[in-house]
């Protein structure tokens, strides 16, 4: 029996509008790589950050090495040898590797001044125990993304860390590097310390570690041992089971579409990705129809998100065709989706989706501020107070008030009002990214509702989730996509979630079994 | 029983005062239109000459062009950008309406729309640096208030432009009070119902708030901006104009220094730097303390070098305040 280095027990982590951990309890062992997958908004960097004392948890207990211990801050949870190499490279650019490595602990003679020597003797030798082959004078500029992210491994053993959380470490590497940083990670674990991996990728776990714990929306699901199970039980433990009657059944259209000419036709759309994370689009092509909920499915990072925003004028488009009713149109910005009546409604309502500072009321009528405005564009406070009121009936959006600020309503109503002022401009097509992830069990029914009333009323639906039954149970046909690719299309009709399951982690699976 | 009646209504009066408390805090200009009372009350105690009609005028006359220049800074704040050209464009404009007047022989009237018509083109500017040329108006501005300084060295030769006299028209009393006094009045309330009741203003809102929850909501965000900054520029226009009146004479270092009492007197006004939050009509109340505090440091004698540091130090006191609960700033 390996000892237990770490145990959380029942950390539950609490954000307004949102339950981010919901009593999880893990535990880690020494010399161990333990793998922590989820979707997004499961709850994984949450955890690690508790760990790491970047948040503080409002229920549960840490035990390291059998004693409870209190993690309040980042500095506490180094001195207690627990370190977190961080999703974006955390390094100081234009200082050396050194320098990073030793950043707030060099070694010093005669009291002020820099032992050079030292410095640079210490971070060859630990750069060589990674295996790493990087010179410790250069600048972490000159370095690649790749070797930034062992200078931040090496970092972490000069703060003699014991447990090294990876928060998703191979995003933006290539084959090689990410190669080289499991051979790194392997070497940690020979060492004697352990390190939980964070990831969305099946074959990492597959590829690296020994144990896998899957959250999903906050809540643990399970914990295996790597080697006594298939990724597509994993992949099943993380798209999740909900109760059959929390989705919503609509009636499916597919005959009368047949006949109809397609609404939207996108033709060999690629984008180029702007920022590291995102996922570049290659020659996607699909149809929508008028009133159509056209479902596309897909884990994270098969390039959804960046779907929906490159129809919307986000993600920058380089080649491709889009027609609406037969004539082609160009999308550069969100103004000109919106004068096609093309509307997004982000997956992260709180960065993209609402203003936080306004009220309910603003958020609501800021898509339509022509609309109630008046001689010299002054608002009609009285229309305003009407519209905002209508939604908030209509949506049943619970809030104290119209005056309240949006920040401070539940996920589920603040998405309620993302989907107000979106319907306020009487859209023709609508994009949802992931409506009802990181919102209660209710609430989420209430949304797939009103997702399937507004193909009743004829406006068309994008639906972007990686909630495979959601998606079953809402779409007239469905998309899958697979690292920017659109991989298959077909009309929802007697396909089952096992089968879309094998459809959408199709590449991983064949490289875990290769 | 009697004694008991008398204990419930005063019960009742205390809970109504908490309730009118309650309500008065909700207001964004509370806090610092509470210090400035506060501030108000202890300059009249401590200096008898604070609380004169004469000096009260003479406060009045000194902050309307500090007002007119925290009002355009406010505007640009509030959309989370900033403004650093403010002491160079009312210097400019002074000046230009100065030389449109003297060396010029344009009437008065013509030489202020003239002057006002220099410091909208230069917001324009500052508009276009920052939607077009994309730069971030921290690095604009800046270069509009260095090159806005050199233009004003250049077409003055480095001396002052006299003879304004007919620009006194603005120090001259409308009903009791100076007119430049009465255009500040008119100017904060018409930024501040410009902001909170049209739909531009909405948008300086949900710009500062939420740049891109904003554009994916079809705010024309850029457009919003240059309009706004070009609103700035006739503010700070408007101010260099007060200046010539008050001086009769356009200096060539008019101004200089002033985008950081703009700056203050935002900050002092509960405007947050991060945009979205605060009003102008807060930033007037935060130059009419900054105004006070040099009144009342003067009138009790005070070496005028301290007042820097005066103001350094309430300046350093309500950002604290006002930082309250967040993390970390930068």
């Amino acid at each position: 029996m390996v000892e237990n280095v770490l145990k959380a027990e029942n950390i539950v982590k609490k954000f307004p509008g949102v339950v981010a951990l919901d009593h999880v309890t893990f535990d880690l062992k020494k010399g161990e790589v333990h793998g922590l997958v989820g979707q997004n908004g499961a709850g994984k960097s949450t955890f690690v950050k508790i760990l790491n004392g970047i948040y503080n948890p409002d229920e549960g207990r840490i035990i390291l090495h059998g004693k409870e211990v209190v993690i309040k801050n980042p500095m506490e949870a180094k001195k207690l040898g627990i370190t977190l190499v961080h999703q974006e490279v955390m390094l100081v650019p234009h200082l050396t590797v050194a320098e990073n490595i030793l950043l707030g602990k060099m070694p010093l003679k005669s009291k002020f001044l820099v032992d050079w020597a030292a410095v640079f003797d210490y971070t060859e030798k630990v750069l060589k125990e990674l295996g790493a082959n990087i010179d410790p004078r250069l600048k972490v500029k000159e370095l690649s993304v790749g070797e930034q992210k062992l200078v931040q491994v090496a970092r972490a053993l000069a703060d003699k860390a014991q447990i090294l959380c990876f928060d998703e470490p191979t995003t933006a590497l290539t084959p090689m590097e990410k190669d080289s940083l499991f051979e790194v990670i392997r070497r940690l674990k020979n060492a004697g310390k352990s390190v939980i991996y964070i990831t969305h990728y099946i074959d990492e776990i597959f590829d690296i570690c020994d144990r896998v714990t899957v959250l999903r929306d906050g809540k643990k699901i399970a914990t295996e041992t790597v080697s006594e199970i298939k990724p597509e039980e994993v992949v099943k433990m993380m798209l999740g089971r909900e109760v059959s009657s929390f989705y919503v059944a609509k009636k499916k259209r597919i005959t009368e579409i047949a006949n109809k000419k397609p609404l939207l036709v996108v033709n060999n759309l690629s984008t180029i990705p702007e920022k590291a994370h995102e996922v570049a689009l290659k020659n996607v092509s699909f149809k929508l129809y008028k009133g159509e909920i056209l479902g596309v499915v897909g884990l994270l990072g098969a390039g959804k998100s960046e779907l929906g925003k490159a129809l919307f004028g986000i993600e920058k488009i380089v080649t491709g065709r889009i027609q609406m009713k037969g004539k082609d149109i160009t999308i550069k910005s969100p103004l000109d989706a919106l004068k096609y009546g093309i509307l997004y409604a982000p997956e992260n309502r709180q960065v993209e989706g609402l203003i936080p500072e306004m009220s309910v009321k603003e958020n609501i009528t800021i898509t339509t501020l022509n609309e109630i405005s008046k001689f010299l564009g002054i608002i009609d406070m009285k229309k305003e107070r009407e519209i905002s009121l209508k939604w908030v009936k209509d949506l049943n959006i619970v809030t104290p008030s119209l005056n309240a600020k949006v920040s401070n309503l539940s996920g589920g109503n603040q998405q309620k009002v993302v989907i107000a002022k979106i319907l306020q401009t009487k859209p023709k097509i609508i994009i949802f990214d992931e409506p009802t992830m990181g919102i209660d069990v209710g609430a989420k029914v209430e949304i797939r509702r009103i997702i399937a009333n507004l193909s009743e009323q004829g406006i068309s639906v994008i639906l972007l989730s990686s909630d495979v039954e959601e998606v079953l149970s809402l779409a007239d046909r469905i998309i899958v996509m697979v690292k920017g690719r659109v991989t298959r299309e077909m009309v929802n009709k007697g396909i089952s979630k096992d089968e879309i399951i094998s459809l959408i982690c199709k590449v991983e699976v064949e490289k875990v079994a290769a | 029983m009697q004694h008991k009646r008398k204990n419930v209504k005063e019960k009742d009066s205390f809970k109504s005062a908490t309730v009118f408390l309650k309500k008065f805090f909700e207001f964004e200009e509370s806090k610092p239109l509470t210090a400035l009372i506060a501030l108000f009350i202890g300059s009249s105690i401590i200096s008898p000459h604070f609380l004169t009609w004469y000096n009260q005028r003479i406060l009045l006359l000194q902050m309307a062009p500090l007002a007119m220049l925290a009002l355009g800074e406010a505007a640009v704040i509030l959309m989370g950008s900033i403004d650093l050209s403010p002491g160079s464009v009312m210097a400019l404009s002074g000046t230009v309406a100065a030389i449109a007047l003297v060396y010029w022989h344009m009437p008065v009237g013509v030489a202020v729309v003239v002057g006002m018509l220099t410091g909208a083109l230069c917001g324009l500017i500052n508009g276009l640096l920052v939607t077009k040329a994309k730069i971030p108006s921290f690095v604009a501005t800046l270069a509009i208030l260095v090159a806005g300084r050199g233009m004003v060295l250049i077409i003055t030769g480095g001396t002052p432009v006299v003879g304004l006299k007919p620009f006194t028209f603005l120090t001259s009393d409308i009903a009791f009070l100076p007119s430049m006094v009465w255009i500040a009045i008119l100017a904060t309330i018409f930024t501040f119902f410009l902001l909170r009741l049209t739909k531009i203003g909405r948008e300086v809102y949900a710009i500062g708030g939420n740049e891109d929850a904003a554009r994916y909501s079809g705010v024309n965000a850029d457009l919003t901006k240059v309009i706004i900054f070009t609103m700035a520029g006739v503010l700070y226009a408007i101010s260099g104009l007060m200046m010539n009146a008050r001086l009769e004479v356009a200096y060539p270092w008019t101004g200089w220094g002033y985008e950081l009492d703009a700056i203050a007197a935002a900050v002092l006004g509960g405007v947050q730097l991060t945009g979205g939050v605060g009003s102008t009509l807060g930033s007037v109340i935060g130059a009419y303390i900054l105004t006070l505090i040099t009144n009342i440091l003067i009138l009790l004698g005070v070496n005028p070098y301290y007042q820097w540091v005066v103001k350094g130090a309430i300046l350093a006191i309500a950002a604290t305040v006002l930082t309250r609960g967040l993390r970390y700033v930068k």
